[in-house]
């Protein structure tokens, strides 16, 4: 077993207790990083060899002179007694979303392919403090649009740990792959509609989106500002709520981050869950959505195995306590995806303004007759299909004469999912619940290329995960085993806000009794 | 010939005087920065970044809109308008638009000619400035120095009805932004600027015709030279059987013309939407209502009170209240002195505001303090020294900073009263000036006055004037 | 199959509001993606709304002492301001460079 094998918890108390160095474990990172990763995304060309098709590609910058400085520092440190933080020499990857000073920082966008940052995003910033390593920038959908991580402007795109030959999710595909295929053990992710609980789902890695205001948004890019969380990625339930404590907590540089303070997560974890409410929907065991041919409703099942995998999540947790209940309804599951067309793209159309070539990132450099035509030009050649898509239907839904009709109602509709949710887990209400348990997705990953280009189809697989989203409450998806492929299944636990202590309680419950089961024994393809 | 009403109403954009930007710590004040010196992230609108809303320019939109006698909302929101433009670095510019600060209100101008034109307010919000941008063979040079400023954009109703009308708006709007402490309103910097909308109708009319919006009328005089032209305009196209169109223009006061504006701007889409990284303005209720109750007595009502209490002509309360430090002044020298309040305002209208002006200075910030004027007078009244002294005491204390009963003392400027040393000083001019003396007496009285000035030269100027005249007189009718 | 709700001028609309510009197979493309997602949104209108439902610019409700205080109004000198500029595409003296814009008419 490499030292990067291990997880953050035992690198950092081994760092700490002087049994390791970070520089070690940085070299290690690095070793790995080159045994699997391949080449970084580049803007070059996306002319794929066999051999690309057989690593991940997580990365687009691997920072490779910053992180040993970084390590040098924490060993420094240690040496004079000084104690470097709770993420003490932990190598960590940072979606490239996240604006990080003197790094590129990108969105996985030619519009931001030469653009340095000159500050650092919050979250990040909070783990460098605590001692962590930043290895590099990963890869992403472009500006985080999709669920593949394929329209990256940064070929090749990552590929999953599991089965290369399959999409890792999006959009913080290049955080779950990194972290899959054990480069590190750490991720920072965003989740705007599924985006760091899909990915991880699909590379059987654990990760949480807390609840919106919990963690800082600033520096990063934005998509969707009502929605973003930027989030932990971990290999298991314990690194994450390390993490997340790290990150977690207001800052004045964000008027929508809580002053709430941040409870002992990892305290938390080893709580009892006996006596623990846990609710099952019926609405999170199929989803809906338009037929192509019709455009008339359909409703369709989820994958057999994801399914099972579910009732037996729950059967174990059963097993450990806890109250298991049925038929749980949550009727506005089913708007999810279609209010987040609106309400996410008029948020992205309007962050995407910024974008016009005029101050950083790229400027036409075709001789336009004026301002408008450098704008026009700079825009289409620096933007990739997705973000021209979701900014024009931007556009359209929050356009003066559509705006009641589509934004406006969009609105409401949200106050509508949210609702199911405050139903649920009212202490006065019918349910009663402390968490509810559902899929990730609804089915495992798919194939490279295979969705891409459909948006609609590729949204869908969002629908299990975006309400959380709408309602900002915290959810948590952790492997929960493996389909008839091989291909890691998730599960998903969703608490009510600001209650992630109940859902890495739960993930942790689980994990634990599951430890030993053969299916955790089973390393990705690329580990082989 | 037809007569016609102009419908004016006036959309004016305040720069209030906070020490920092609306939504970041940049300073708001970058008048002589380099440019692009004056930026952060978040103003320069980088990816990523986000606005955190700046206490002082919440307070001092409030105080605005309540001396407006607007209505506060205890809970106002922030939307985003976008749109681009080089100096706009986010593409969408942070401002209220449904749900503004303030809504309602009114503002009182008094017309010189005697008669109070009541302005109502439309609404009142809080939003960010965009950059400047200037034009240098043919390319744009943008500065984001600015962006990020906040300002009040308060918009009236057209309830204006000339351009004289407008000017005094912005004249009296000027004092009183100055007077509560919210902006400089120097309108050369830009402190304030102003958009008017236009448009005539036949008298006794109550429709809305279509109106033209003149933009960037950057001084009074502009304001009042923009409107007077643009309705002279509208007049001849209705006279000559035309439509007046909705165009947008922009005033040219060094050459006097107009020039019509891309029509596209008032065809934009702005898709306004709230503010997703900032949260609802909540005002408490009972702090709205300190701000109200600690409002200072405005110019008008100090003007009316001035009046009133002092028994003023309205032309020297206008002048004493012109501003808060002048009008503070003037109070507390009255108080001070045992003369008629009238006497106290001839001084400082005749004298004391020729100091400021010539100093560039405010009048708290005079070394000639009320109180020391206050003595001056007094000094004058009980006869201890001469009016033409007293004159000229006001510049010593200002640049000695020391009473004027000190320097009387010190420089011997106290009147001359000793009878018998004013005798002689007369008895000489009288030896001096025998053809005048003959004159006086063969009937010329008038050169009385000229004696008097005799006498005050030979004294140094610090005979007590009464008496020298009745002894004067003594003497020479002789 | 639902109607075109987006015709071909209507994203020409679009396209301008956007500022970018696109060669006729993008078009093509990107109306026919429209529409089809529209489809989708097209749901939201078939939902009951009464007005009493309140509108959510976010998820999670803040209490009054869940928001952050207001900024004091204090200056926090940005400490890289020279970075930021280095950024800039193209500029002079300090300035940042654009083409004109379209100039306004003459009356």
């Amino acid at each position: 077993m490499a030292l990067i094998d291990q997880t953050a918890t035992e690198i950092t108390q081994k760092i700490k207790q002087g049994e390791l160095s970070a520089v070690d474990v940085l070299d290690s990172a690095l070793e790995r990083i080159r045994a699997v990763d391949g080449r970084p995304g580049a803007l070059d060309d996306g002319i794929k060899s066999l051999e690309d098709e057989k690593k991940v590609h997580a990365f687009i910058s691997l920072t490779e002179v910053r992180a040993r400085k970084q390590a040098e520092e924490i060993d420094r440190r240690l040496q004079s007694g000084i104690d470097p933080g709770p993420l003490a020499g932990v190598p960590v990857t940072i979606k490239d979303i996240f604006c990080v000073k003197d790094t590129l920082s990108t969105a996985g966008s030619r519009i931001l392919a030469n653009f340095t940052a000159p500050y650092t995003a919050t979250s990040a910033a909070r783990l460098e403090e605590a001692g962590a390593v930043l290895l590099g920038k990963v890869n992403l959908d472009e500006f985080t649009f999709g669920s593949s991580s394929e329209s990256s402007a940064f070929q090749p795109s990552p590929r999953n740990p599991w089965n290369t030959a399959y999409v890792p999710g999006g959009s913080s595909g290049g955080s779950t792959a990194s972290v899959a295929a054990n480069e590190v053990p750490l991720s920072l992710g965003t989740d705007t509609g599924g985006s760091i609980r899909q990915p991880a789902a699909f590379c059987g890695v654990v990760g949480l989106k807390p609840t919106y205001g919990r963690v800082s948004r600033y520096g990063l890019i934005a998509f969707g500002s009502s929605l973003d969380c930027p989030g932990p990625i971990a290999r298991n339930v314990e690194d994450a709520a390390l993490m997340l404590h790290v990150i977690a907590g207001p800052d004045p540089k964000d008027s929508t981050a809580f002053e709430r303070v941040v409870p002992d997560y990892q305290e938390a974890l080893k709580k009892d869950i006996s006596g623990m409410r846990i609710g099952l929907s019926p609405d999170y065991f199929n989803i809906t959505f338009p037929d192509p041919k019709t455009g008339e409703l359909a409703r369709q099942e989820i994958q057999e195995d994801v399914k099972k995998a579910v009732y037996y999540a729950a059967e174990v947790l059963a097993g450990l306590g806890a109250e298991i209940v049925e038929d749980v309804p949550m009727p506005n599951t089913a708007h999810g995806i279609p209010t987040y067309f609106v309400i996410s793209r008029v948020e992205a159309a309007s962050n995407l303004h910024r974008f016009d070539g005029v101050k950083y990132g790229y400027r036409t450099q075709k001789e336009g007759r004026d301002l408008n035509e450098m704008y026009r030009l700079s825009r289409a050649e620096g933007f990739g299909l997705q973000p021209k898509l979701r900014i024009l239907m931007g556009m359209y839904v929050s356009a003066a004469q559509y705006s009641e009709q589509y934004y406006q109602r969009a609105l409401r509709v949200r106050s509508l999912i949210r609702g199911d949710f405050e139903a649920i887990f009212d202490t006065h209400g019918s349910y009663r619940l402390d968490a509810l348990l559902t899929p990730t997705t609804p089915t495992t990953a798919f194939k490279m290329d295979a969705v891409y280009g459909d948006s609609l189809l590729m949204q869908y697989t969002d629908q299990l995960t975006v309400s959380a989203n709408h309602a900002g409450i915290p959810g948590i998806s952790i492997p929960a085993g493996l389909d008839a492929s091989g291909l890691p299944i998730g599960i998903q636990f969703l608490a009510a806000d600001f209650r992630e202590d109940i859902i890495l309680q739960a993930s942790y419950a689980f994990e634990q009794a599951t430890k030993d089961e053969a299916w955790r024994k089973v390393r990705p393809q690329v580990l082989q | 010939m037809t007569e016609y009403e102009v419908v004016i109403g006036l959309e004016t954009h305040i720069q209030l005087n906070t020490k920092t930007k609306i939504f970041c710590g940049c300073k708001a004040d970058s008048w002589k920065a380099p440019p692009n010196s004056n930026i952060c992230p978040v103003c320069s609108g980088l990816p990523g970044v986000l606005p955190v809303l700046n206490k002082a320019v919440v307070e001092k939109g409030a105080i605005l809109a309540a001396a407006m006698h607007a209505d506060i909302r205890l809970i106002s929101y922030f939307d985003r308008k976008n749109y681009f433009y080089p100096d706009l670095p986010k593409g969408y510019q942070i401002t209220q638009y449904d749900q503004a600060l303030g809504s309602g209100g009114y503002f009182e101008i008094p017309m010189p000619e005697g008669y109070v034109r009541r302005v109502r307010i439309h609404k009142l919000h809080l939003e960010e400035d965009a950059g400047k941008t200037k034009n240098d063979q043919g390319r744009r040079l943008i500065d984001f120095n600015r962006c990020g400023v906040p300002l009040v954009e308060m918009v009236t109703e057209p309830d204006l009805r000339s351009a004289d009308e407008a000017a005094q708006y912005l004249i009296r709007l000027r004092q009183l932004l100055r007077w509560l402490g919210v902006s400089e309103a120097d309108m050369e910097k830009g402190h304030l600027r102003c958009d008017a909308n236009v448009s005539i109708r036949v008298k006794g009319s109550k429709k809305l015709n279509t109106k033209t919006e003149i933009k960037n009328v950057n001084s009074i005089d502009a304001v009042r030279n923009a409107i007077a032209s643009e309705i002279e305009r509208q007049i001849k196209e209705v006279n000559a059987g035309r439509q007046v169109q909705a165009w947008t223009l922009d005033w040219d006061d060094e050459t006097g013309k107009m020039w019509m504006m891309r029509s596209k701007e008032t065809e934009a889409d702005y898709r306004y939407f709230r503010e997703p990284d900032l949260l609802p303005l909540q005002l408490d209720e009972a702090w709205v209502k300190d701000l109200i109750a600690d409002l200072p007595e405005l110019p008008l009502e100090r003007r009316e009170r001035f009046v009133r209490e002092y028994g003023l002509p309205i032309y020297d309360a206008d002048i004493l209240t012109g501003d808060l430090p002048l009008s503070t002044y003037y109070e507390s020298a009255v108080q001070g002195s045992p003369r008629d309040p009238k006497t106290v305002s001839n001084w400082i209208i005749n004298d004391v505001l020729r100091i400021l002006k010539d100093l560039g200075i405010s009048a708290d910030d005079l070394n000639l303090t009320p109180q020391y004027l206050a003595a001056i007078i007094k000094l004058i009244d009980e006869n201890k020294i001469n009016t033409a002294t007293g004159k000229g005491l006001l510049m010593k204390v200002q640049e000695t900073e020391k009473a004027p009963a000190q320097i009387v003392e010190a420089e011997g400027l106290g009147l001359v009263s000793d009878v018998a040393a004013i005798r002689a000083a007369i008895q000489a001019v009288i030896a001096e000036n025998p053809g005048e003396v003959k004159s006086f007496r063969d009937g010329k009285e008038t050169l009385l006055g000229w004696f008097l000035g005799q006498v005050m030269r030979k004294t140094g100027g610090k005979a007590d004037p009464k008496l020298t005249r009745q002894i004067l007189v003594e003497l020479l009718r002789g | 199959m639902s109607e075109e709700l987006i015709t071909p001028e209507m994203f020409e609309h679009l396209v301008d509001l956007a500022a970018i510009a696109l060669d006729p197979s993008q078009s093509d493309y990107l109306r026919g993606e429209l529409n089809k997602q529209l489809n989708a949104i097209n749901e939201l209108i078939a939902i009951p709304i009464d007005e009493s439902i309140p509108l959510a610019a976010h998820g999670v409700p803040y209490a009054q002492a869940d928001a952050a205080p207001l900024r004091e109004d204090c200056w926090e000198a940005c400490e890289n301001p020279e970075e930021i500029l280095v950024q800039v595409p193209v500029s002079e003296d300090g300035y940042i460079v654009v083409p004109d814009i379209p100039h306004s008419d003459l009356e």
